[in-house]
């Protein structure tokens, strides 16, 4: 059975984390996940219109919300902060009969109508919750085994709890839950739900790496391959100016989207994963898993 | 916090390790460990009582009210603030004092910090007009904005989980004392210049917007959305700030393209700079960026598809 999800891509997997559009359309086909591209739906504002105005952030994620109820299906970003947004708005939307009223009167010049009938989901919940373990291992070729990941969670996929603890995927921690599915190594450290500080790195750049660099240095000092994150502007710090950081221990560490980690273990190439556009270099990584899956199937 | 099984007889013990560390004698923190026979109802502070009267060991800590109003004693418990005087005693506790504050001795930890920092943002209602009798009159609608910032006692929950507050040479004043500007900028009879000390003396905009603080609140201040954030909005309208600049070209080239291009968002907050050639160049070396979109970037007009985007959005900022 084909599922079917309205998509959000956000303006990162866009522009400088194309990779993450690409690898979860990847992803998406191999398990007959069918993401249906909003089209010309704007944005969600990051915090940046929450700053400017209260009604043009809910006007702004009110619209994508309809977009997608127009379509009739659930609502999928692969991006925390876009989540966050879309989440809190549909939560306040469906329950502020005043701030709907609002928005509905701007949305009617383009005959949308916020209505409150759909949710709005992260790719990894659909991966977690909807495929679910199951569906999930009935793909797996490569089982990431000896891997050893480091989640990384992004903050606005968790916090405020008042808006995302009902959200939350099942059970386990979604991301530590996946790793374990796809056979990897949990690495335990100190940041995996910590802050990687995107929100201020063009305005405060040093305040976002020292954070982001005590990060790294954790999962490092307890002999993390890579990280994986289901949040791209995480991705853009912790990739993107890794080599700018004061770090502890220098060496590399490659950063993985969601979609590429679970792309790996069900087959996919680089290619199909774009894993050469990333700032740390990931082809020592998918060289140690493909000859690791190599070697035990060889052993068998 | 840890939620396993709570002890259910008087029988059980609850098992305690203790920080202690006198900055003026010993060279580095200890933890002492301790067994408490378990009351029903116990909550951290009848367990540190118990440790200091029945057991008679001078451990230091700090309480006052015992009501969840002083804000005094504060402490972390495996790993996470609490509050010792309302939040209940675990089975397996580890006690240290808050983070991001001086000890002053075993789990007393020092407010000066943050009364500094209080200080510094004039802390006192400034009156548009002399004050002319009890009661003053202010309705429920210009109370209603500050209802929630009212809660706080501070406790210094916040102040001790915020990751940029750790960072101690960054300047940023923190959420408890953004709590406290915030409930008077938004307070109508005040005349403050309270968007120019958030933005100069509180340093709101390095607020990485984490929700750290909000996670620990022991009132549930909803402190990014209902204090940071309006304090945000009010140096927005004054064109105060980096921040600032940076939601006005975010919101320009959104209007301008249909969506948000970083690297262009970050070229017009900061201009032309070194850092920004620097990360441009390794960005299209790596191809996070495609040359196609630099070139689109810097020449295209404005995005016919964009128009809708446009007009929905206008209606919202026409209200500024």
């Amino acid at each position: 059975m084909k599922r079917r999800y309205a998509y959000f891509a956000g303006c990162s997997a866009k522009g400088t984390c194309r990779e993450l559009d690409l690898s979860t359309a990847s992803v998406s086909n191999l398990f007959d996940i069918e993401l249906i591209p909003l089209e010309n739906a704007g944005c969600t504002g990051a915090r940046e219109f929450r700053t400017i105005s209260e009604e043009l952030h809910l006007t702004a994620n009110g619209r994508i919300i309809a977009m997608a109820e127009a379509l009739g299906h659930d609502l999928v970003v692969v991006c925390d902060t876009c989540l966050l947004n879309l989440v809190e708005t549909n939560h306040r939307l469906r329950n502020d009969a005043a701030a709907r009223e609002l928005v509905n009167r701007t949305l009617a010049q383009e005959n949308l109508e916020f209505k409150g009938t759909i949710d709005v989901k992260h790719f990894l919940w659909v991966l977690t919750d909807d495929l679910g373990e199951a569906g999930l291992r009935a793909k797996i070729v490569r089982p990431l085994n000896g891997l050893r990941v480091a989640p990384f969670y992004g903050c606005h996929i968790q916090r405020p709890l008042s808006t995302l603890g009902k959200a939350k995927g099942n059970g386990k921690p979604a991301l530590d839950n996946l790793c374990e599915i796809l056979g990897a190594e949990v690495v335990q450290y100190a940041g995996a739900d910590k802050c990687c500080g995107f929100h201020v790195v063009t305005t405060a750049e040093t305040v976002a790496l020292q954070m982001s660099a005590s990060h790294l240095d954790n999962a490092a000092a307890q002999s993390a391959h890579c990280v994986v994150t289901p949040c791209p502007l995480c991705h853009t710090v912790l990739d993107g100016y890794q080599p700018d950081m004061k770090r502890r221990q220098p060496s590399d560490l490659p950063i993985l989207h969601v979609s590429q980690l679970v792309g790996i273990a069900v087959g996919l190439t680089s290619q199909d994963l774009a894993l050469s556009r990333h700032v740390i270099d990931c082809a020592d990584l998918m060289t140690h898993v493909v000859d690791r899956a190599q070697a035990t199937a060889i052993n068998r | 916090m840890n939620h396993s099984s709570k002890p259910t007889t008087e029988s059980d013990k609850i098992r305690v390790r203790i920080y202690r560390y006198d900055p003026a004698t010993d060279q580095e923190p200890r933890y002492d460990s301790f067994e408490v026979p378990y009351r029903p109802l116990m909550r951290i502070l009848d367990v540190l009582d118990y440790v200091h009267e029945t057991l008679q060991v001078d451990v230091g800590y700090r309480w006052l009210c015992t009501s969840k109003k002083c804000g005094t004693c504060g402490v972390n418990v495996n790993g996470s603030p609490a509050l010792a005087c309302w939040d209940e005693a675990l089975p397996e506790m580890v006690i240290e004092p808050l983070n991001n504050m001086t000890v002053v001795r075993d789990l007393v930890t020092s407010r000066d910090d943050y009364e500094k920092k209080l200080a510094q943002i004039s802390p006192l209602l400034i009156r548009k007009e002399p004050y002319r009798s009890f009661p003053e009159p202010i309705t429920e609608h210009d109370f209603a904005p500050t209802m929630h910032l009212r809660d706080c006692i501070q406790c210094l929950a916040c102040q001790s989980v915020c990751p940029v507050v750790a960072q101690t040479d960054s300047g940023f004043a923190g959420p408890a004392v953004l709590v406290a500007l915030s409930e008077l900028a938004q307070d109508p009879r005040d005349a403050g210049a309270r968007a120019q000390i958030a933005d100069e003396v509180a340093k709101v905009f390095k607020c990485v917007s984490c929700y750290e603080c909000e996670r620990v609140c022991p009132s549930e201040i909803p402190i990014v959305g209902e204090a940071i954030e309006p304090l945000k909005r009010l140096a927005y309208q004054q064109g105060r700030g980096i921040g600032s600049a940076r939601a006005r070209a975010f919101l320009d080239v959104v209007k301008q393209q249909g969506h948000v291009n970083g690297a262009l968002v970050a070229l017009r907050t900061k201009g032309i700079t070194f850092d920004t050639i620097r990360l441009a160049a390794r960005f299209i070396r790596r191809r996070k960026i495609d040359l196609p979109d630099i070139l689109g970037m810097l020449f295209r007009r404005r995005s016919k598809q964009a128009s809708a985007i446009r007009r929905a959005y206008q209606s919202s900022e026409a209200k500024q």
